[in-house]
């Protein structure tokens, strides 16, 4: 077993293959106050990637509600329970146990093994509050009847706990863009890849016989271009670029600013110590205790900061940037209440006004002799 | 070392690991009548191999499943058939997702019959010619690989790919066309597409097994009262793999899977010494 270096638990951990980075690092920033669950990304990765025999149950993307849903059943508290307990202090790292570290002797990583019929209720728990809400129920915010949308693809994770199950080394991570991939040619169908993944992002193909997963839109980003999930996204909560190590951060870089430089992205359940790539700015009305579980001691900071968003011209310039391009954007800035998206090249590819004009018509068109009608 | 301070407990603790198999000659074209109990009836002295759980690298099985197995083999000259015996108390395949098949395998040296490689599936430049058999691979010969909608009923989808239900005015996509969607079929993946039964596999060290191009070896399995009784025929002179000479000695080893303990790839029995192996001459 080797020593890596994981900036997420701020440590080094044991891990099976040498630290190896890739020379850039796919990363998608999720803004969880805007998700509504209309399952576009889920179907928009459908139609591209997952209409093919045997993949009939897959959502490489898929959306679950917080805290009831799950897709497949009762993963993340599945997990959890096997990691047992774990302490993690504030403003420290984290000294509790990975995944890897939790192994048994027989296994690669602390796991559990889903079974088919996990994989056939992926509403389950969809729009069900923390709490009851009972007839004549007052409530006034803050209140304890809370749920969120957890959209999640697969994280393309520095350490994948997939690629370290893979006997057969059937897996890889790609050194130009960090993307994880099965070798279709070379899977044999094992699944230990599937028992190995804490999110469940690996799943088998029984018409193939293989095992398949997320390929982070790789033909799309090749081309400059962010994954279908993101760009369909219809309230533009999502941004992928590519993330630096907090040591190499750039601020004019989207996903960089968004995750290093203000602490507003925070990735999830890093206490499993993969180094997962998919960033989410927490619900600010959700329950914290459950927040700081999911994504870690620092929830209480970036709700904190997203609260001040008014005060922050250049993250509001970011987020109008979400959503206005369905190319990858590399650098950015915002000027006059102006943010401006620049690619590799540093050509400049949209420039969004952070505040929307407004124009006043008349009533009555003269030159066209009508009226005018108030349908949006 | 550890393999080496394992295997010299194993042997002494049983005799059995210096047991050989003796294989007889008898009379008859063991590549189509190598079930036929005609063929086996005199074969009584089945020869004991203990096995036990892969103890060498991750993942590993908690438990030894199956400890023993009986063998015996015959020849005719020109094929060789082997008849393995193990106690399993349910059969299991592995249409559906996170289910896994009964399974054995034989493995030989290649490049030297008495110079053995590492027991361990080869090594570099040390092959081994493996035969696979499965009983899933057996159920795809007697009845196709069955569809999605056949493995879960109730399943529903509206349409696959450029797959339509009626055929209306265009041109119908080719079969490349269909399968460029689904990644095993259109990436020639041999898991994706209907076994025979024994697949032939060559392997140099573990995690490096590959389908052979040639398929020759037949297989057939039954299972009763708790108990395999699996059939491996393969013809005796591979010119590019495995040569088992009349009248000589060659080396065999073991792995056979439980499929209904989840016991898939590494996850399995084996044998961690060779068996020699006599090819007699009558």
């Amino acid at each position: 077993m080797a020593k890596v270096k994981n900036w997420q638990i701020n440590r080094e951990m044991e891990y099976p293959y040498d630290e190896n980075r890739p020379k850039k690092q796919w990363a998608i920033v999720f803004d969880l106050n805007k998700c509504i669950a209309c399952q576009t990304c889920s179907l928009a990765c459908k139609t591209t990637w997952t209409s093919g025999k045997g993949q009939e149950y897959m959502f490489w993307n898929n959306v679950e509600t917080k805290p009831y849903g799950s897709y497949p059943l009762a993963w993340d508290v599945k997990v959890l329970e096997r990691l047992g307990h774990q302490e993690w202090e504030k403003k420290k790292p984290y000294y509790g146990k990975t995944i890897f570290e939790a192994a048994e002797s027989n296994e690669r990583a602390a796991h559990f093994a889903p079974e088919d019929k996990d994989w056939m209720y992926p509403n389950h728990g969809e729009d069900d509050c923390a709490g009851q809400v009972n007839k004549g129920d007052y409530i006034s915010l803050q209140h304890d009847r809370w749920f969120f949308y957890l959209p999640r693809t697969c994280a393309h994770c520095t350490y994948p706990a997939c690629l370290a199950a893979c006997p057969r080394k059937a897996i890889y991570k790609r050194q130009e863009d960090g993307i994880v991939l099965i070798d279709q040619s070379r899977c044999k169908g094992y699944g230990e890849c599937v028992k190995a993944c804490p999110y469940k992002k690996s799943m088998y193909n029984a018409h193939t016989r293989i095992s398949e997963k997320c390929i982070g839109c790789y033909p799309f980003v090749e081309q400059g271009y962010q994954p279908r999930c993101v760009t369909n996204c219809i309230g533009k909560i999502r941004i992928m670029g590519f993330i630096n190590p907090p040591w190499k951060a750039r601020s004019n870089n989207p996903v960089d600013y968004l995750v290093h430089k203000t602490g507003l992205a925070l990735p999830y359940y890093p206490q499993l110590g993969l180094e997962p790539n998919i960033y989410y700015i927490p619900p600010i009305h959700a329950d914290r205790e459950y927040l700081t579980q999911m994504f870690g001691p620092n929830v209480d900071s970036a709700i904190e900061t997203y609260r001040k968003l008014k005060d922050d011209p250049i993250a509001q310039g970011l987020l109008v940037l979400m959503g206005s391009t369905d190319r990858i954007i590399h650098d950015f800035n915002v000027k006059s209440g102006i943010a401006y998206a620049f690619d590799e090249k540093g050509d400049e590819i949209v420039h969004v006004p952070i505040k929307e004009q407004i124009f006043i018509r008349p009533a009555f068109d003269e030159k066209l002799g009508s009226s005018r009608n108030n349908t949006p | 070392m550890k393999i080496k301070l394992l295997i010299l407990i194993l042997c002494t603790a049983s005799m059995e690991c210096w047991a050989d198999i003796n294989v007889v000659k008898i009379y008859g074209n063991l590549d189509k009548d190598f079930r036929s109990k005609s063929i086996w009836k005199g074969q009584n002295l089945d020869q004991s191999i203990t096995l036990i759980g892969q103890p060498m690298i991750v993942p590993k099985p908690k438990k030894t499943e199956t400890s023993v197995i009986r063998v015996s083999a015959v020849h005719d000259g020109k094929w060789i058939a082997f008849r393995l015996r193990w106690k399993d108390s349910e059969v299991s395949e592995s249409e559906k997702l996170a289910t896994f098949s009964d399974a054995a395998a034989l493995q030989f040296p290649v490049k030297s019959n008495e110079e053995t490689p590492p027991i361990m599936m080869g090594g570099k430049g040390d092959p081994v010619h493996i035969f696979h058999w499965k009983y899933q691979y057996q159920l795809d010969a007697k009845n196709g690989m069955k569809s999605i909608d056949q493995i879960y009923p109730n399943m529903t989808t509206d349409m696959y790919p450029m797959e339509f239900k009626e055929k209306g005015n265009f041109r119908e996509a080719t079969k490349e066309q269909k399968e460029a969607f689904v990644g095993g079929t259109a990436a020639g993946n041999p898991q994706s597409f209907p076994k025979t039964g024994v697949d032939e596999i060559f392997a140099e060290g573990f995690g490096s097994s590959a389908v052979s191009e040639y398929q020759l070896a037949q297989g057939f399995g039954e299972w009763k009262k708790g108990e395999w009784i699996v059939y491996i025929a393969r013809p005796l002179i591979y010119e590019n793999g495995s040569k088992l000479h009349i009248g000589r000695k060659s080396h065999i080893a073991f792995a056979i899977w439980q499929g209904g303990k989840k016991e898939i790839g590494a996850i399995k029995s084996l044998t961690m010494t060779w068996t020699p192996v006599n090819i007699l001459e009558k």
